[in-house]
């Protein structure tokens, strides 16, 4: 009995994901954990592997395809089985890489050669003047909600969706709009068809060769998020530093004896992250979001961690923080880093954080201003800690603490309370572990 | 007033007997040498002459339509030709008796009258006054392609005659040289400054028309005659039996001389029908009428008989003298006249005619009698002139027929209009779009008393020109100026500034009008300015028409705008077509008032508005307040446009809700064509148009007290022109526009506008534009209007239906799109 492979759902807001590379191709054998294809949606790169042994039967989406998550993707059984109960009817309006490989190997079917390959999404109903401000905001289709005659999207509903923070791009936008209901439609072309790298005319002179690459959607992503966050919100920065004598020497112990004890590794960061989570509870306006004049306050915190990746910055969320005990949120912030590093976060796992901390201390900054991840009201920066003289000339390891917030949410006085009780819990740490 | 006139019971019904006199039949017995006593030998052979002009000018155009060639030139002609070939006689006697200032209205066939009373024009001119009016019109255009061509240099009656035919077959070849430029064509051609007026391709559409225009003589104390001319298939149509009946009235000698005070002459018009047995094919003796003759028929419409008499057509010399007589009682007010010259047409009615409605055996018998060749013979053998004169007029004459078909087929000297180079030249005749506050400024206004006099004027005086008082509070219907008030003000202000505006229609006097808009016009205006006109839609609205082409201002109304259909080729090819046809000659100056009915059921209560709208040439309004009302008639009555003017009954005692300061004493103008919002808005646009503005505002207003949704309103107040500017403006601020009107929703000017909006804001829609009109039935009884008829609530039904689904609402009809591909299917 043949099986239908599907393309996974990953998170409740995706709808499609796009499909980058095929590992494998129609009658390959394939066991179980192979991987099949890598795919991708705007925020993380996933590998699919196979959950059955056999042979690829068929492939039904091409390399750069938007598939609808639960959509068929390939069918996997033995040779010489008969799998034109699994083909989904949209098969003769398979894609063109299919159809060239159906020439190559089997007779072509009458229908398959006779149709062309349209939109695999369904039609989008929406009104002229809705498609407009759409495409002119970059709305997030995937969260409006139409109330128009007949489920037609109309002007109020991209508004009600714009009012409650819901942008993406206008790539995007175009995307749904053609009937792909999620997006990545620039990296289709720029992927199959552009060389990565574009050399440029070196004959001449080589010191002004360059070479240009197409802006990952990550980095789009990124790059809008954040300029949104210093164009749209009134932020600035508080600096810090607190005596890491007590945090360095608890951090002594467990390296020590931890192990022994069945504690993992911890990092300073580790313990900012845990005296942050027990902080903020305190500030429900720091630990809160700020979506068109309503504050979202969450009952938990949220802690986001900003980790560095060769896609660009992610930032998973470690959910209910301030239950964890040390050595949870540890293990967790390893999970969470691996899943980042390798792309396999899924959007979920990124969405509803309601704070986030970024460490820049392991390369040395002593001091900066981190850019708050819309739609939260603030975000710590975590500095090198320096030696510093005390009135009475001893040395301490100082380390400093940057906090940028939103001061449309937060004025600045709690925002430096907050800042001055997350130093004291620091300075604290093995008192704060009583909580 | 008519009161004077008791209708006596114990006179009603006295016994006794209607005597007629006997009509004459072909009584004209003068010989040759009594005839030699009233005409020159120069006047002999001049009417040989034009005779033989137009027997050679047709034959030429026969030739051309059924050979493709005359006298070795070559032409295809694909337009009209329908000639008159035997007919001659009847058409040069009758142009012989008339003078510049009598004038002419031809029948389809034409041609032969238009030569006819061209040439006796010429003959009547001097050559001072000839040579300008050559040089004056069209800018010498015409003058310029045969000055320097003619047979005798330095005579200006034989240039004339080249200009004469050369206008008329260059208009006949739709050339730009024509006298129409090519707009009016064979059917249609005419030449004002000859006394030539135009002919119609409607059968029988003339005769209003140049009734219309024997109004303008009669009521503007103008001297000469007016001949309608139609063939004997035409007293078949109602507009030309209404026409002799009108003419007839007994007030226009009865009433009109208001004591001695004015005129009591008749009607200074003649009906000649030139009797050629057959229209197109049926024969009207014998087959498709009972009179017999004419003259019978016209016997009947007044006690003079008309004068109806019977001429002998094939002798020039008879028709002469029948024409002669009547003009003479014409002129001594003893109008209108009725004369049947029997005549008759031996060629086809055109060229694709095969005759299968009569024996060769008759042609050949008419064509013995030709009038021409015995006309000629008998002057020859009575020693008028020799066979060699009039040969050598005939060869004069085919000369120049020949000469004028080469130049009327010279693109290079006659071109046809280039629409490619210039393609707005049509667009630029539809209308004349002049503002011209008197018609005749030389004279001043008859009127019977001081405007200031006038019982409504002073009525109106006291009433709020505003509809609120200091508190916002609505004041009382009785002292407030109403939609009525407005169109009077605006109409008694024109009969006092120009004294050629006339107004009539029916119940018009006296009564002042059946919805109280002319009260008090009565008291102030004499009764050849405004009168009752019979039950004679078509002559009503063409009568207009003929008062405005002879230079007059004209204001008619319907009762009912479902009395639209009645009038409906006066309104749909007369007063909408004649300022184009006329490449712009001609000036419409009429305001056409329509009342939009309600209870009144199926044939008292419709908006056709979108009849009016669809034929090019008219202008339409509809306004909905007082202050529009005044603006809108203010402009329409200073223009030289035909404006369709719809009046609403539902909405005449409205005052003015939206013009703050109320409607102003003077004089000011609403442009034609420009929309208004009343109500500002910013969630969805309603378009209404004429009294639906109400039921519409209230719409708003419940949309924004119950649901939060803020409607703007725009009045449209006129349909042709439209400006859309405004609408545009609007639904790209709203994205959702439902236009909604009174006028059933199928083929509507809503459905138009919608179409239009669509194209022109389809970026900026939100929703496709909705129409909510009334629907596709007949119009219920009052008590049931609200399940036709577009209410507030209906309005806010169509929004949550098709443009804004509102939460929470429950619509109580059904306006769904399925709804309405079923009533499609079924075509209700």
């Amino acid at each position: 009995m043949a099986t239908v492979v599907i393309m996974p759902r990953q998170g409740q807001s995706v709808e499609s994901c796009i499909i980058t590379t095929w590992q494998k191709k129609k009658g390959d054998r394939v066991e179980v954990g192979d991987i099949l294809f890598s795919y991708e949606t705007d925020k993380s790169a996933f590998d699919e592997p196979a959950q059955t042994a056999g042979t690829i039967l068929e492939v039904l989406a091409a390399e750069g395809d938007v598939i609808p998550c639960l959509d068929p993707v390939c069918i996997i059984g033995e040779v010489g089985e008969d799998i034109s109960a699994l083909l989904p009817k949209s098969a003769e309006a398979a894609p063109e890489a299919k159809a060239e490989e159906a020439k190559a190997e089997e007779a072509p079917k009458a229908e398959a050669a006779a149709t062309v390959s349209e939109s695999s999404g369904e039609r989008v109903f929406i009104s002229p003047r809705a498609r407009h401000l759409a495409l002119e905001t970059g709305v997030d289709m995937t969260k409006v909600v139409s109330t128009g005659p007949h489920g037609r999207i109309i002007e109020r509903d991209i508004n009600k969706a714009l009012d409650a923070g819901f942008t993406a791009t206008t790539e995007a936008v175009e995307a749904f709009l053609a009937g792909h209901p999620i997006v990545v439609e620039e990296e289709k072309p720029a992927a199959a068809e552009a060389p990565a790298e574009k050399a440029a005319p070196a004959a001449v002179d080589d010191l002004r060769a360059y070479t240009e690459e197409p802006m990952s959607n990550i980095r789009k992503v990124i790059a809008k998020s954040m300029h949104a966050s210093l164009s749209e919100m009134a932020q600035l920065t508080l600096n810090s530093s607190f005596d890491a004598t007590a945090l360095m020497a608890y951090r002594a112990k467990l390296k020590e004896a931890g192990e022994a004890l069945g504690i993992g590794k911890v990092t300073v960061n580790d313990m900012v992250l845990y005296a942050v989570s027990r902080v903020l509870p305190n500030y429900p306006e720091i630990n809160a979001n700020l979506i068109d004049n309503t504050f979202r306050k969450y009952k938990h915190a949220n802690v986001g961690m900003a980790v560095d990746t060769d896609r660009g910055l992610l930032v998973p969320v470690l959910f209910g923080a301030e239950k964890m005990t040390l050595a949870a949120l540890a293990a967790e912030t390893k999970v969470l880093a691996g899943k980042a590093r390798e792309g396999k976060l899924t959007p979920d796992e990124m969405a509803n954080g309601s704070f986030t901390v970024s460490n820049l201390g392991s390369m040395g900054v002593e001091s900066f201003t981190p850019v708050i991840n819309p739609p939260q009201t603030a975000i710590l920066g975590v500095c090198c800690t320096v030696n510093r003289v005390k009135a009475d000339g001893t040395v301490y390891p100082a380390m400093g603490l940057s906090l940028t917030f939103d001061h449309r949410a937060v004025d600045g006085a709690p925002a430096a309370k907050f800042l001055k009780e997350l130093c004291t819990a620091l300075e604290n740490f093995d008192l704060l572990l009583a909580k | 007033m008519p009161k004077s006139q008791y209708v006596d019971p114990g006179k009603v019904f006295q016994p006794g007997y209607i005597d007629f006199e006997s009509i004459p039949l072909c009584t004209y017995n003068l010989t040759l040498d009594e005839e030699k006593k009233l005409y020159s030998k120069a006047d002999f052979l001049r009417i040989y002459h034009d005779m033989r002009t137009i027997r050679e000018f047709e034959t030429m155009l026969n030739e051309i339509k059924v050979k493709s060639e005359y006298n070795g030139v070559k032409y295809n002609n694909p337009g009209p030709a329908h000639l008159s070939i035997g007919q001659e006689a009847s058409a040069v006697g009758q142009a012989y008796c008339m003078d510049i200032n009598d004038f002419q209205f031809g029948s389809h066939r034409s041609h032969g009258e238009i030569l006819a009373k061209g040439l006796s024009s010429i003959n009547k001119l001097t050559d001072e006054e000839l040579y300008d009016i050559m040089k004056e019109f069209l800018g010498g255009t015409i003058l310029k392609v045969v000055e320097g061509r003619q047979a005798h240099p330095g005579d200006v009656k034989d240039l004339a005659k080249d200009f004469l035919l050369y206008g008329a077959l260059a208009e006949i070849f739709a050339r730009t040289t024509g006298f129409n430029k090519g707009l009016g064509g064979s059917m249609h051609a005419f030449f004002i400054p000859f006394g030539i007026f135009p002919n119609n391709a409607i059968v029988g559409g003339a005769a209003p028309i140049a009734l219309g225009a024997a109004l303008y003589k009669r009521a503007n104390h103008k001297k000469g005659i007016v001949v309608a001319n139609s063939g004997d298939g035409a007293l078949g149509r109602g507009p030309v039996l209404e026409s002799l009946n009108f003419a007839s009235m007994d007030q226009i000698t009865k009433l009109w001389g208001m004591d001695g005070k004015y005129s009591d002459e008749g009607m200074p018009i003649l009906f000649n029908v030139f009797n050629n047995f057959y229209g197109m094919g049926g024969q009207t003796m014998g087959e498709t009428m009972g009179f017999t003759n004419p003259a019978r028929l016209a016997a009947g419409f007044n006690p003079t008989q008309m004068h109806a008499e019977k001429v002998n057509g094939y002798n020039p010399l008879a028709v002469i003298d029948a024409t002669k007589r009547k003009k003479e009682l014409l002129l001594n007010g003893q109008g209108p006249a009725f004369l049947e010259v029997a005549t008759y047409r031996v060629s086809g009615h055109s060229p694709s005619d095969s005759s299968t409605y009569r024996t060769p055996e008759e042609i050949e018998a008419w064509k013995a009698a030709d009038p021409i060749p015995a006309y000629r013979n008998k002057m020859i053998e009575g020693g008028v002139a020799s066979a060699e004169e009039y040969a050598a007029i005939d060869e004069e004459i085919v000369a120049r027929t020949t000469k004028i078909i080469k130049l009327a087929i010279d693109d290079e000297i006659s071109p046809r209009m280039d629409l490619s180079k210039e393609p707005e030249m049509i667009s630029s005749i539809m209308y004349s779009n002049q503002h011209v506050k008197s018609m005749d400024e030389t004279r001043e206004p008859e009127v019977l008393i001081p405007k200031e006099e006038d019982p409504r004027v002073k009525q109106i005086a006291g009433k709020a020109r505003y509809a609120f008082d200091e508190k916002g509070e609505m004041i009382p219907k009785m002292k407030l100026y109403n939609i009525r008030d407005g169109l009077f003000e605006a109409i008694i202000d024109k009969f006092y500034e120009d004294p050629t505006t006339i107004a009539y229609g029916e119940d018009n006097r006296d009564w002042g009008g059946a919805f109280a808009v002319y009260r008090g016009l009565t008291e102030a205006l004499p009764y050849h300015r405004f009168f009752n006109a019979p039950i004679s839609e078509s002559a009503i609205v063409g009568s207009a028409v003929g008062y405005a082409v002879a230079g007059g201002r004209a204001i008619v109304e319907l009762m009912y705008a479902d009395f639209i259909g009645c009038a409906g080729d006066e309104i749909f090819n007369q007063l909408s077509k004649w300022q184009a046809m006329s490449a712009g000659i001609l000036k419409m100056p009429v305001v056409l008032r329509v009342s939009v009915g309600s209870k009144y059921g199926a044939q008292h209560s419709q908006d056709w508005t979108a009849l009016c709208s669809h034929i090019p040439g008219l202008k339409v309004c509809f306004p909905a307040t007082p202050y529009d009302a005044k603006g809108l008639m203010n402009q329409a009555l200073n223009g030289t446009d035909p404006v369709v003017f719809f009046e609403s009954q539902r909405i005449y005692d409205k005052g003015e809700e939206f013009h703050e300061g109320g409607v102003p004493e003077g004089y000011y103008e609403v442009n034609i064509g420009e929309p208004d919002v009343k109500r500002e808005g910013k969630d969805v646009t309603i378009l209404s148009i004429g009294a639906v503005l109400y039921r519409a505002l209230d719409a708003a207003k419940k949309l924004e007290a119950d649901y939060g949704i803020s409607a703007e309103v725009i009045d449209a107040r006129s349909l042709v022109p439209f400006d859309y500017s405004k609408v545009i403006e609007s639904v790209k601020k709203t994205g959702k526009i439902v236009i909604v009107g009174d006028a059933v929703d199928r083929c509507s000017m809503m459905r138009d506008m919608a179409s239009n909006i669509a194209e022109m804001a389809f970026d900026y829609l939100d929703a496709p534009p909705a129409v909510f009109g009334s629907r596709n039935w007949i119009t219920p009884a009052f008590e049931l209007e609200k399940y036709y008829f577009p209410q507030p609530t209906g309005i806010i039904d169509v929004i949550h239906e098709k443009l804004m689904p509102i939460p929470g609402y429950t619509p109580t009809y059904n306006e769904t799109e399925l709804e309405h591909m079923d009533r499609a299917k079924k075509g209700v």
